[in-house]
């Protein structure tokens, strides 16, 4: 146990593992800086590259990517509007009005700290309770997940800004368009219209680039020769106390990244939207309101996406199945490197789960020393005439949309999102819930019917196996309470009981 | 004059040098059939860096799931026919036609390498009510609809298997499809499905650890991986007409590729799956090596197509008669 132990230390201690550590850390931020790079992709070639590497090392740059990664995808997020990754999309709601404010660098300063604080509120429960967090992620049954997606789905109600009406419209866009392409149960054609291209359905990162960075850009042209605000740079680190004062909302945030993200089938996607909506909630009198610059709505989906890494570790080193996207790809290279991921990894190699968990704190770290310098040159973006700013946008959001696929139809497809987000904005339709829609579509579409296949067909059957299995009765209870406390009923009833 | 001479020399040696004598000239395309941490994939990725390293380029893999396979086979179908994109599969596109998911197949496709093949095994949660495959079929039948089989999809390896089964005894289970091996087992362990049947080698590791059970091999003979755990003949000689059956993995590209971009691709491959480290890393993971290539290749793939469309025509499963295809009766 102890010698196992020792090899937390090895990734701080040797130089070499440190500097990859810190090269992966640092190129990982850019990469998820960068819409549609992702880190899915960044570690799937480095799999070839870093072949005939030793596996220590393979590990620290994979590793480094994957949490410089996710916090990149912030940064872009908070400047420009475009998360670079799905699991960035809340930090948008409130970071983007805050740099719009002239408060970019206390925005980056905040979500940096915090990304820190959830990444390693992440990292201690991986270290801590893995075993017992992966056996309670392996009991989520299909109804289980489906009654998560439906909690998920409630959270239109506080994405829609201020029309309910109109975030149900934009929602069900998102679940119908999360609906076309082959069924994934039984490959079926959905609204393909008999092509090929739409077998695999619209990739919903072109989507989100389009309906977040063309859609942007196209809303600026109206007020091209208004002149951008003047970034204050008065404060980038925040201070001791504002930390202290988010400390209870960033921990009660950091758990929901921690579940969602060990939970098999979900990630830091999801986890980022219900803690953003989660702060919404017990956030009493927030100083800004929410989507118009809260500090609460940056920390809570920043400190659950980070936190999400460690989560997705956890069924990963414990029982060799994948948390996520990049946990599987992790798990490749395990075995290219000639491990055996899997139940026996923990009892066989110890040391391997020490490293990584080193490796993971180091790289929490570097995110935090290189996440606060710079941040400075990177303000100026904002501060860059729209002239310049709009053109640069549109490319990035070009280049993006090719790089998901390397498909040109993408490309295709965010210009038209773009053009259609830049209309639902117009309207006062928010385009948050569209994403939201598409991410849960696939989950609560393959997990309903999992779950009533399961139950030979049967409702009765189903509900009584939600309300006999604690963990569906608590999840089943959530979904009503969240939906009662946005009816016009429960707010006539708070309002009589405070008088 | 000189002009003229110089131009024909030039074209003289424009000519003479075959345009695809250095194939690969740029980096290549592998597009993986299954998603990521899967059977296929962790195979595909565990081979490709030798194959790289004989042909000195690089080949980018990308997971393309969905529709059982057929995505990825239609996509690579779609492709120009340069040697460039590789398809990285397994058995499934030869089910494709008589499960109605398309006319394209392996028939459309050069095999470059048959790398492994793998032998099924029906694993059940480790406290379910039975211990062998024939208590497994007396409980199913004492609880018709209760026992939950996994599935991967129409002409995935648990439907073809459970159509096997079902051809000699009755079996009245509810089948419940997930998106690939990996998150089927997943729900074994979690007690969302009952029984799965998986390749070997997907398996092992979970049936080592005793996070599940193995009931039977899908096979004539017991399996040096799984030491104990009965054949499914052992009860049931009937099988021995359909077996030995199982999936298989291998890399194709699109029919009318130039001879040279093959056979570079082909010995590269040859010489990456003699690779000491891959040899040891199939043989981990219980799958059996083939190294068969061109037509040896092409006649087992015909053998396969036959068995299992047959099969799992006879069982009801298949939307079209296998005659419709001119694929002949095993």
């Amino acid at each position: 146990m102890m010698d196992a132990f020792l090899n937390f230390i090895i990734p701080w201690t040797d130089p070499k593992l440190l500097m990859l550590v810190a090269l992966g850390t640092f190129s990982g931020i850019y990469v998820g800086a960068i819409p549609g790079l992702s880190v899915t992709m960044a570690v799937s070639i480095l799999i070839s590259f870093t072949f005939s590497w030793e596996v220590y090392e393979a590990l620290c740059l994979m590793v480094g990517i994957y949490m410089g990664g996710v916090y990149g995808g912030s940064r872009t997020a908070v400047l420009l509007n475009i998360p670079g990754a799905p699991s960035a999309i809340a930090t948008s709601f409130d970071g983007y009005p805050l740099a719009q404010k002239g408060e970019a660098g206390e925005a980056i300063g905040l979500s940096t700290t915090m990304s820190f604080v959830g990444g390693f509120i992440g990292i201690a429960v991986l270290a801590v309770a893995a075993p017992m967090v992966s056996e309670f992620a392996l009991r989520f049954q299909p109804r289980d997940y489906m009654l998560l997606a439906i909690l998920g789905i409630l959270l239109v109600g506080s994405l829609s800004g201020d029309s309910l009406v109109k975030g149900i419209f934009a929602g069900s866009l998102g679940l119908l368009i999360g609906c076309v392409g082959l069924d994934p149960l039984t490959a079926q054609e959905r609204f393909t219209f008999g092509m090929i291209d739409l077998w695999g359905g619209i990739s919903f990162v072109a989507a989100m680039i389009g309906m977040f960075g063309v859609a942007e850009a196209l809303i600026q042209l109206r007020y091209v020769d208004k002149t951008a605000v003047k970034q204050k740079l008065t404060r980038i680190v925040p201070s001791l106390k504002s930390v202290r004062k988010y400390l209870p909302l960033s921990l009660q945030t950091s758990s929901i990244g921690v579940i969602i993200g060990a939970l098999p089938g979900t990630g830091g996607d999801i986890a980022a939207l219900m803690a953003y909506d989660h702060a919404k909630r017990v956030t009493k009198d927030p100083k800004v309101p929410f989507g118009q610059g809260a500090k609460e709505g940056l920390v809570a989906p920043e400190t659950a996406n980070n936190a999400a890494v460690g989560g997705a570790f956890i069924p990963m080193i414990t029982l060799g199945i994948p948390g996520d996207a990049v946990t599987a790809i992790i798990i490749g290279a395990l075995f290219v490197h000639g491990l055996n991921p899997g139940p026996m990894l923990m009892i066989e190699q110890p040391q391997m789960f020490w490293f990584i968990v080193g490796c993971l704190t180091l790289a929490n770290v570097f995110m935090l020393i290189f996440g606060l310098t710079g941040v400075r040159i990177f303000t100026k973006i904002v501060e860059m005439p729209r002239t310049v700013m709009i053109p640069l946008i549109l490319m990035l959001s070009i280049v993006g949309a090719f790089a998901v696929n390397n498909s040109i139809t993408d490309v295709y497809w965010m210009l038209g999102f773009g053009v259609l987000g830049y209309f639902m904005k117009l309207y006062g339709y928010q385009v948050g819930p569209v994403i939201l829609g598409v991410i849960l579509s696939t989950l609560i579409d393959e997990n309903w019917r999992r779950a009533i296949i399961s139950e030979q067909e049967s409702l009765p059957k189903l509900l009584g196996g939600i309300l006999t299995s604690p963990l569906s009765l608590v999840l089943f209870l959530a979904v009503v309470f969240i939906f009662v406390s946005q009816t016009p009923l429960w707010a006539r009833f708070k309002a009589r009981r405070k008088a | 004059m000189t002009r003229k001479i110089l131009g024909a020399a030039v074209a003289a040696v424009l000519t003479a040098t075959p345009v695809l004598a250095d194939f690969p000239a740029k980096d290549m395309q592998g597009i993986i059939m299954w998603g990521a941490g899967g059977g296929t994939d962790v195979i595909m990725r565990a081979v490709t860096p030798h194959a790289e390293k004989a042909m000195g380029a690089k080949v980018v893999m990308q997971n393309m799931s969905g529709g059982v396979g057929a995505i990825s086979v239609k996509y690579t179908y779609a492709q120009k026919a340069d040697g460039y994109t590789l398809l990285m599969g397994a058995e499934n596109p030869q089910l494709y036609k008589v499960m109605g998911l398309g006319d394209v197949d392996y028939a459309d496709f050069i095999p470059i390498s048959m790398l492994a093949r793998g032998v099924p095994v029906i694993v059940a949660q480790s406290d379910a009510p039975f211990d062998n495959f024939r208590e497994m079929v007396d409980y199913i039948e004492a609880n018709p609809k209760t026992v939950k089989f996994g599935s991967t999809g129409p002409g995935g390896l648990p439907s073809v298997v459970n159509a096997m089964l079902g051809s000699q005894v009755n079996l009245d289970v509810t089948t419940v499809p997930y998106n690939g091996d990996g998150p089927a087992m997943t729900a074994l362990q979690g007690g969302a499905i009952d029984v799965f049947p998986v390749v070997i080698g997907a398996a092992l590791d979970h049936i080592n650890a005793g996070r599940m059970k193995a009931i039977a091999v899908v096979d004539t003979e017991a399996n040096p991986a799984l030491p104990g755990v009965q054949p499914i003949v052992e009860d049931y000689a009937e099988y021995a007409t359909y077996l030995p059956w199982g999936p298989f993995f291998g890399i194709w590209v699109k029919k009318d590729t130039p001879e040279e971009a093959v056979t570079t691709l082909q010995a590269a491959y040859a010489d990456a799956l003699d690779a000491p480290e891959f040899q040891a890393f199939l043989d981990q993971r219980g799958f059996t090596p083939m190294n068969i290539a061109g037509d040896e290749a092409q006649e087992y793939l015909d053998r396969w197509q036959s068995v299992s469309s047959w099969l799992v025509y006879e069982s009801g499963l298949a939307k079209h008669s296998p005659e419709k295809f001119d694929i002949p009766r095993p």
